[in-house]
């Protein structure tokens, strides 16, 4: 996991090129995305960091046009679901049919065979199908009649939901939040951005223009740099301390468990790396913390009478731990 | 702990303060039986909530029986009970306790009647705390009659009470008021909580936070008590006359101690402030030395008085003296009677300044004699602004009479000598081996030291340490009257003539028809005793101008051929003076008590000793000094930092300029958020306060070094530019007010954090030190919990 000397020049390339290959991405998307530069980059933290994205918010501020974005820069497969109430697991797994020619029985993948999986709306799917696609993404594997399909590298889920107060929503369980990695909202776009974005797609589709500037190689060689990146023991000590907290303040009544310490220490890397440095600071997690925590959270009952948000609470948690100060 | 018990213990530890008031431990165990009986009969009291008036009856009756049962066993019935005859007995052990205490003085042996007497009055006291304490609820209250008990040995004797003697009556009245307090608290909560504790063992949670901070100001105000003084030149008192508390040379109180009279005649006699300390007139108009000591014990070091008595019966005011020691019939006698009035302005003074030999003082108060020595000294009033009469009879044996007279010593104190440097035995012999008789052996012995021994007079050597004796006499041959008067009644014990060194004032000058004593005439001089006329002063001390101005050599010590010595007599005057200082060589510069010679006028020289103002204006620099201390070690500390970081050895340097930025953010008053990283903190001081590049660019590269050595796996490769600390620390600065701006440089508030932290973990240590001591007894109840 360190970084040791003899990796270390071989590093040092590898992170430029990192640096370079993220930038070249970030701009292909932020020409589809206008003035969401944060999300952006958020996105690409998670990918890197071998994790799932779960984008929330109202429908129509470009939730799908994200994933989308995100998905055609990269030159890989990609698949989209539409969860609806009626979508099945093997809708999405993928299901063993008869040939008649051969006589035998052939597995035709699904869409979740893919470098990249929008799933859009995932919470308006039965938790039944929701499920289905939670062991894709715990194991990237697929298993379908006793036959397990191991699933490529990268594999990212984009799933984007509706706010839970919306009509024929079914809310995602909390086993189910905790494998995404980290959860984001779009939000409306500034106003200068959303009459940009009236020019330039006014009068034509954007993604249609938009060319891979990288490939799945690529891609796979970024995420082997990132693991690569340095956590210091004190920094480690941090994520732990953080996360503890939540478990033991009074407006949390579920704190976060150990898979969101590991989620955050690896999207910290990432973030790491994208900033160009091979080594974690505590400020890497600080800024995760929130998108990384905040969605596997349950706020206490007086914590929600008082309309306390988690988003808050770790917030303001992430004020109260001290930083390590030595290694 | 429960109340009783507290104001048992409270009363139990003042009483220890009693230690120096007696020989033997009788008194003690007397005490101790009687406290733990008082204090029995309180806690059952309190157990069985008896009416508030009960306790101070029974303890009262509860002590009678067990004085009873103890000093007068074989009266009582069945051992216990009182009877008549045992009261009879206690009466009568009691006025032998009192004829006891009025007989002796301190420290009195502890005869049963003497700790019937200590008993009974210490279980009265307990009474006292008691009924303050427990029964009418008033902890506070009862610190009154303890501080009554404490003042008895700090009132009796004139040594200050050793101070682990008020450390632990100290502590016994801050533990009364603590379980006090406590004992307050948890009754709030009784009707809930304090049933269910007895068995659940949960009612120390409540009060305990509460009694620690009472501990920790009881502790943080006894050691004030104790080092303040030590530390403030102006209180501590003084040990010549001092009587107070907080002396840390407590001597355990076997004789009434001058402990360092000698050494503190040179404070006295280069005084710039030249007072009057009395004046008198004298039947004959003559100046006559005033006494205040006789020191008659010499341990190598210094000189001491061995043990003083002083009986009732040796009251001045019960009549004449008897006739001074050692003084035959056939001599002439000089009867003069003087009356000395002492100045209201002295520092407390219990000993009366007399010529030798009084044989009669009437003097207001309780003085008493004490045989021997002729001292006349008090343990109740002070010398200041007393008048009395004294009559002396002054012996004056001739030359023939004195060369016949043997030396034979009263007692053997007066030739006692420790180990001495045997140079210092051989030149007493070979300056004395001219002389047939003792008498001119100590004639000599005093020419020695005023003319043939070369020495001359200066105030500056230092009196004491070891061997400062034998360097007097040996080699460097310059001091003052205390050298002079130690060395000489030393060489004189040693050729076997008794002698004692005798402290006080000569006899000053003559203003308008009285004689007029000042501090500067604060003198030191030996006294020799002769079998026939008793103790005779001499006067080894250079007298005149260049010697003690005032000093006056008697006749009958000057050699037979007066030009052996040309500046000893007292009429050779200022026309000696050339011959003197050309024959003692040495530093021959101004005597500071020149003045003397034109009589009641300014003193001229102040070239020692400082004016009042300047006294003051060194108070304030030392006080300014004590002040800045914090703002120099924070100098200090920047300093070293700062050469750490030129020095750029990258770990040491990064650390370095990381700790000196955090303590300037702290010194400028700036907040630290402790969630905020190097980088955090190093983007929001550059937006806050504006930094230009360079400021930003320092600051940048010092969060970013202290970051890599944090957090990355290789440490940086070298440490901060040594430029950047200093532009940031002016950018800091510049940003804050000036006023800010001073106060980081004179108050830093990084240093005084860390002086408060080290208090607190002091206090923690207070703390954990108690905790060992009651563990064991909370745990019994915490382990049903």
């Amino acid at each position: 996991m360190a970084v040791t000397s003899d990796v270390a020049p071989d590093a040092g390339n590898r992170l430029e090129d990192l640096v370079e290959t993220a930038h070249r991405i970030r701009r292909a998307i932020e020409s589809v995305i206008e003035g969401k530069a944060e999300v952006v980059r958020l996105t690409l933290t998670v990918l890197l960091a071998e994790g799932h994205l779960l984008i929330e918010d109202v429908p129509g501020v470009g939730k799908t046009m994200l994933a989308k974005a995100l998905a055609r820069s990269i030159d890989c497969p990609v698949r989209r679901v539409q969860f609806t109430p009626d979508l099945l697991p093997s809708d999405i797994t993928g299901v063993s049919a008869y040939n008649q020619q051969t006589r035998e029985f052939e597995f035709k993948p699904g869409p979740v065979f893919a470098n990249i999986v929008v799933g859009d709306e995932i919470n308006r799917a039965s938790p039944k199908t929701q499920s289905a696609l939670l062991e894709c993404m715990e194991e990237h594997q697929v298993t379908v009649d006793g036959v397990t399909y191991e699933l490529e590298s990268p594999f990212m889920v984009i799933a984007t939901q509706n706010p839970i107060e919306m009509e024929g929503t079914y809310p995602l369980p909390e086993a189910q939040r905790d494998r995404f990695t980290a959860k984001i909202a779009m939000g409306y776009p500034e106003p200068t951005a959303e009459l940009e974005m009236l020019d330039v797609h006014g009068a034509a589709q954007p993604l249609g223009k938009l060319e891979p500037v990288a490939t799945t190689a690529e891609v796979r060689a970024l995420i082997r740099a990132v693991r690569a990146v340095y956590v210091s023991q004190a920094v480690k000590k941090y994520a732990v301390d953080m996360v503890t907290a939540t478990r033991r303040s009074p407006d949390l009544r579920l704190g976060a468990s150990p898979r969101a310490t590991l989620h955050l220490v690896r999207g910290a890397r990432a973030h790491a790396a994208l900033s160009g440095r091979d080594y974690v600071i505590p400020d890497d997690l600080q800024e995760l913390a929130v998108p990384v925590l905040a969605h596997r959270l349950l706020p206490s009952l007086e914590a929600q009478g008082q309309r306390r948000q988690p988003e808050q609470v770790v917030a303001e948690l992430v004020r109260r731990v001290p930083v390590p100060d030595t290694n | 702990m429960k109340l009783p018990i507290a104001a048992g213990l409270a009363t139990g530890a003042v009483a220890l303060t009693l230690y120096s008031l007696f020989e033997g431990g009788a008194w003690f165990w007397a005490c101790v039986g009687t406290l733990v009986v008082t204090t029995a009969v309180g806690a059952l009291a309190s157990r069985f909530a008896a009416p508030r008036w009960a306790a101070p009856l029974l303890m009262p009756v509860a002590v009678t029986v067990y004085l009873s049962a103890t000093f007068a066993k074989e009266h009582t019935w069945a051992w216990l009970v009182p009877t008549k005859a045992s009261a009879l007995r206690l009466g009568e052990l009691l006025a032998e306790g009192f004829a006891d205490i009025q007989r002796f003085a301190a420290p009195v042996p502890a005869e049963p009647g003497v700790s019937l007497l200590t008993a009974s009055g210490v279980g009265l006291i307990a009474v006292l705390v008691d009924l303050f304490a427990v029964r009418l609820r008033r902890a506070a209250l009862a610190g009154l009659p303890l501080l009554g008990l404490f003042t008895v040995p700090a009132a009796v004797l004139p040594e200050p009470v050793a101070w682990p003697a008020f450390v632990i009556a100290a502590i016994g009245y801050v533990g009364l008021l603590v379980a006090d307090g406590r004992e307050r608290l948890t009754s709030w909560g009784r009707a809930v909580l304090v049933r269910r504790t007895r068995t659940a063992g949960a009612d120390k949670a409540d009060s305990g936070r509460l009694a620690l901070s009472g501990k920790r100001i009881g502790a943080t105000a006894i050691t004030l008590a104790i080092v303040l003084p030590a530390l403030l030149p102006a209180l501590s008192p003084d040990p010549l006359f001092g009587f107070g508390v907080g002396n840390g040379s407590g001597r355990g109180g076997n004789s009434i101690g001058i402990p360092d009279a000698i050494a503190k005649l040179s404070g006295q006699l280069s005084q710039q402030r030249n007072a009057t300390v009395l004046t008198y007139t004298s039947g004959d108009d003559r100046p006559r030395y005033l006494r205040i000591y006789a020191l008659d014990v010499f341990d190598g070091k210094k000189w001491t008085v061995s043990p003083l008595r002083g009986r009732p019966e040796d009251r001045v005011s019960e009549g004449p003296l008897p006739p001074p020691p050692g003084l035959g019939p056939g001599v002439a006698t000089n009867r003069v009677e003087s009356r000395v009035s002492v100045s209201e302005d002295i520092d407390p003074l219990r000993f009366l300044p007399l010529p030798y030999p009084a044989v009669q003082v009437d003097a207001d108060g309780d003085w008493r004699a004490d045989q021997a020595s002729r001292m006349v000294f008090s343990t109740r009033d002070d010398a200041a602004g007393l008048d009395y009469r004294v009559i002396v009879n002054e012996p004056h044996p001739t030359r023939a009479q004195l060369d016949v007279m043997s030396t034979p010593t009263p007692d053997a104190r007066f030739l006692a000598l420790p180990d001495l440097d045997p140079k210092v035995v051989a030149m007493a012999e070979r300056v004395t081996e001219g002389g047939a008789t003792p008498y001119q052996k100590a004639v000599l012995l005093q020419e020695w030291f005023t003319g043939k021994g070369g020495f001359s007079y200066s105030l500056e050597t230092k009196g004491s340490g070891g061997d400062a004796l034998s360097r007097f006499i040996l080699i460097g041959r310059t001091g003052y009257c205390e050298q002079f008067a130690s060395a000489m009644a030393v060489m004189a014990r040693v050729i076997g003539i008794p002698a004692r060194v005798s402290i006080g004032y000569t006899g000053g000058t003559k203003i308008g028809k009285s004689w007029s004593v000042r501090t500067q005439d604060a003198h030191a001089w030996p006294e020799l005793y002769f079998d026939g006329a008793g103790w005779l002063p001499f006067e080894p001390t250079p007298t005149g101008a260049v010697g003690q101005g005032t000093a006056r050599v008697p006749d009958y010590s000057l050699p037979l051929t007066p030009d052996a010595t040309p500046s000893a007599g007292p009429s050779s005057g200022p026309s000696s003076e050339d011959d003197d200082s050309a024959a003692t060589g040495g530093p021959s510069r101004r005597n500071p008590r020149d003045f003397d010679r034109d009589l009641g006028a300014v003193p001229i020289v102040v070239d020692e000793g400082m004016p009042v103002p300047a006294k003051i204006a060194l108070g304030a620099g030392a006080v300014l000094l004590l002040a800045l201390v914090p703002a120099l070690a924070r100098a200090l500390v920047r300093r070293r930092r700062y050469a750490l970081v030129r020095r750029g050895g990258a770990r040491p340097a990064v650390r370095a300029a990381w700790a000196e930025l955090c303590d300037t953010l702290t010194d400028l008053g700036m907040s630290r958020e402790p969630s905020e990283s190097p980088r955090a903190l190093a983007r929001r001081l550059t937006e806050m306060y504006e930094f230009d590049a360079d400021a930003a660019a320092a600051i940048t590269s010092i969060a970013t070094v202290e970051e890599r050595m944090r957090y990355a796996a290789s440490p940086p490769a070298a440490g901060p530019g040594p430029s950047d600390l200093p532009r940031v620390r002016r950018a800091l600065a510049g940003a804050v007010r000036r006023r800010r701006r001073v106060a980081s440089r004179f108050a830093p508030r990084s240093t005084l954090l860390r002086v408060r932290a080290a208090g607190t973990k002091l206090l923690d240590g207070f703390d954990r030190l108690e905790g060992i001591r009651w563990r064991p007894l909370s745990r019994s109840g915490a382990g049903t919990r």
